[in-house]
């Protein structure tokens, strides 16, 4: 019997995996509803196709890899752009990772810090927001990435570069407390 | 292009871990020397810890999460399709109306067989269930390793420092792993050399996979929270308060042991009986007889 397959068995097959899968969902399709039925879609493909996986296979990319390939056929099929919604209007469903703190101040500021990251992350180009996600968020290695994105690990890299440094900029407007501008220190020295 | 414009290009390849041997080194170094150079990797160091910090970014709603979760039950009850072409046979045959059959009245002598059985299965059924998912744990253990001889499972973390093995798996894995340090070098030399760790999955959830390298020889140590796996089955050896399984799959020789609550395999192609792998590292122990013959 496989890995996979007593996977299956004990009912956990890549469910370790749902919060970094939704992450994604959200900044590919960047509206709730969709991110939630691509996650769904994506574990009712994985499992049928789990039994031919190799045991020793990388999961975790092959299910970003199918969660990805199911939105572009999702988009295919659709023929237009995604409806874009702010994935912030809701606070109530925002779905807030837990604390890892308890004192009030520290809740707030990274609360603070995460919501401000998630505007930033939403006004990056599609290609940024999904790279940075895989690299920042989910440790992904280039040739991981390179796999999910089906692109060479140079065109990761560069794409890596872009969306860093367009993120660093918008993060210094965005948290010029916690995140100052290297310009800015500059000029101040 | 200076050689500062080489080195600050290699920041971000540093900060992801892409960095290897000799191309590691170099930049180590160039950044001891050079401030300039330091300065933007602390600049990029902040972004990265800053983003760190919001991890995990999104968490999945609790409905989305239970939504999946049944799908994934519902794959257990029933791993197996029927042939379409099948379910429409038994389909067919429930549309006939069904015979009247009398259900056969069990006799004392049956009841008693159908008592024994069960009492016989709790008996043994756990004992089975654990011996089991031991076999699967040395299965995995050995697939493992042939995954990251083939090149197929890259190190996540690249150190021969268990220190910071112990600390990179710290809050990865759901489980307290701690790497020793008991090598006693042999005549002033190193025995083995850890190469590094990464993530592995087993059962659902993270083990830790290190991985050592012995006179070209490699090795792989998983290890797991022994709820999820006990070492048991092959041949056992008993060392002070431990015991060894001894086990030959294909042509890896698995060593289990469970200990302070986690489960460990080691995994060789070293030569010899896979008891005998054990004097390759313990030669110079006090504990060397104990894997010289068998007890």
């Amino acid at each position: 019997m496989s890995l996979n397959q007593h996977a299956i068995q004990e009912g956990s097959a890549g469910i370790e995996h749902i919060d970094g899968l939704y992450g994604y969902a959200l900044v590919l399709t960047q509206n709730r509803t969709d991110a939630e039925d691509l996650v769904q879609e994506t574990y009712v493909r994985a499992i049928r196709a789990m039994g031919r996986l190799r045991p020793d296979s990388n999961v975790k990319g092959w299910l970003f890899t199918i969660l990805r390939n199911v939105w572009l056929n999702e988009l295919r099929q659709r023929r237009r752009a995604p409806e874009v919604l702010d994935v912030e209007a809701d606070e109530r469903t925002a779905n807030l990772a837990d604390e890892t703190t308890t004192d009030p101040h520290d809740v707030y500021v990274g609360k603070l810090e995460r919501r401000h990251v998630r505007l930033a992350i939403q006004q990056l180009p599609e290609e940024a927001r999904e790279v940075i996600l895989l690299r920042e968020w989910e440790e992904l290695s280039y040739q991981e990435i390179a796999t999910v994105l089906d692109c060479p690990v140079g065109t990761v890299m560069s794409r890596l570069a872009r969306a860093r440094s367009k993120l660093r900029d918008l993060l210094c407007s965005l948290l010029p407390n916690s995140y100052p501008c290297p310009e800015r220190k500059v000029a101040a020295e | 292009m200076s050689a500062c414009d080489d080195y600050r290009s290699m920041i971000p390849l540093f900060l992801d871990d892409e960095l290897r041997g000799n191309e590691l080194q170099d930049f180590q170094t160039h950044i001891m020397g050079c401030p300039a150079c330091k300065e933007l990797l602390a600049e990029e160091q902040a972004l990265s810890q800053l983003l760190h910090r919001t991890r995990p970014l999104y968490q999945a709603p609790e409905v989305l999460r239970a939504h999946v979760s049944d799908i994934i039950s519902s794959e257990v009850q029933s791993p197996f399709h029927a042939p379409e072409r099948l379910r429409q046979r038994i389909l067919r045959i429930l549309a006939f109306p069904q015979r009247s059959v009398a259900r056969p009245t069990l006799r004392w002598g049956q009841l008693a067989a159908v008592g024994l059985v069960t009492a016989l299965a709790v008996l043994f059924v756990p004992q089975m269930v654990e011996r089991a998912r031991a076999n699967a744990f040395v299965e995995t253990a050995a697939a493992t390793h042939r995954s990251y001889l083939e090149g197929n499972l890259p190190m996540e973390i690249h150190t021969s420092s268990p220190p910071a093995v112990t600390a990179w798996f710290a809050g990865k894995v759901p489980f307290h792993f701690q790497l020793p340090e008991s090598q006693q070098p042999l005549n002033g030399q190193q025995i083995y050399q850890l190469n590094g760790s990464r993530l592995v999955n087993f059962r659902g959830a993270y083990a830790a996979l290190t991985t050592y390298e012995m006179r070209g020889d490699k090795i792989s140590l998983l290890v797991v929270p022994d709820n999820s796996a006990r070492a048991e089955g092959g041949e056992a050896v008993r060392s002070g308060s431990l015991t060894f399984h001894y086990h030959v799959v294909g042509d890896f020789k698995v060593i289990t042991w469970s200990n302070h609550g986690l489960t460990y395999a080691l995994v060789s192609s070293l030569p010899g009986s896979a008891q005998q792998s054990c004097l390759v590292c313990h030669q110079n122990m006090a504990d060397r007889l104990k894997f010289s013959s068998r007890q």
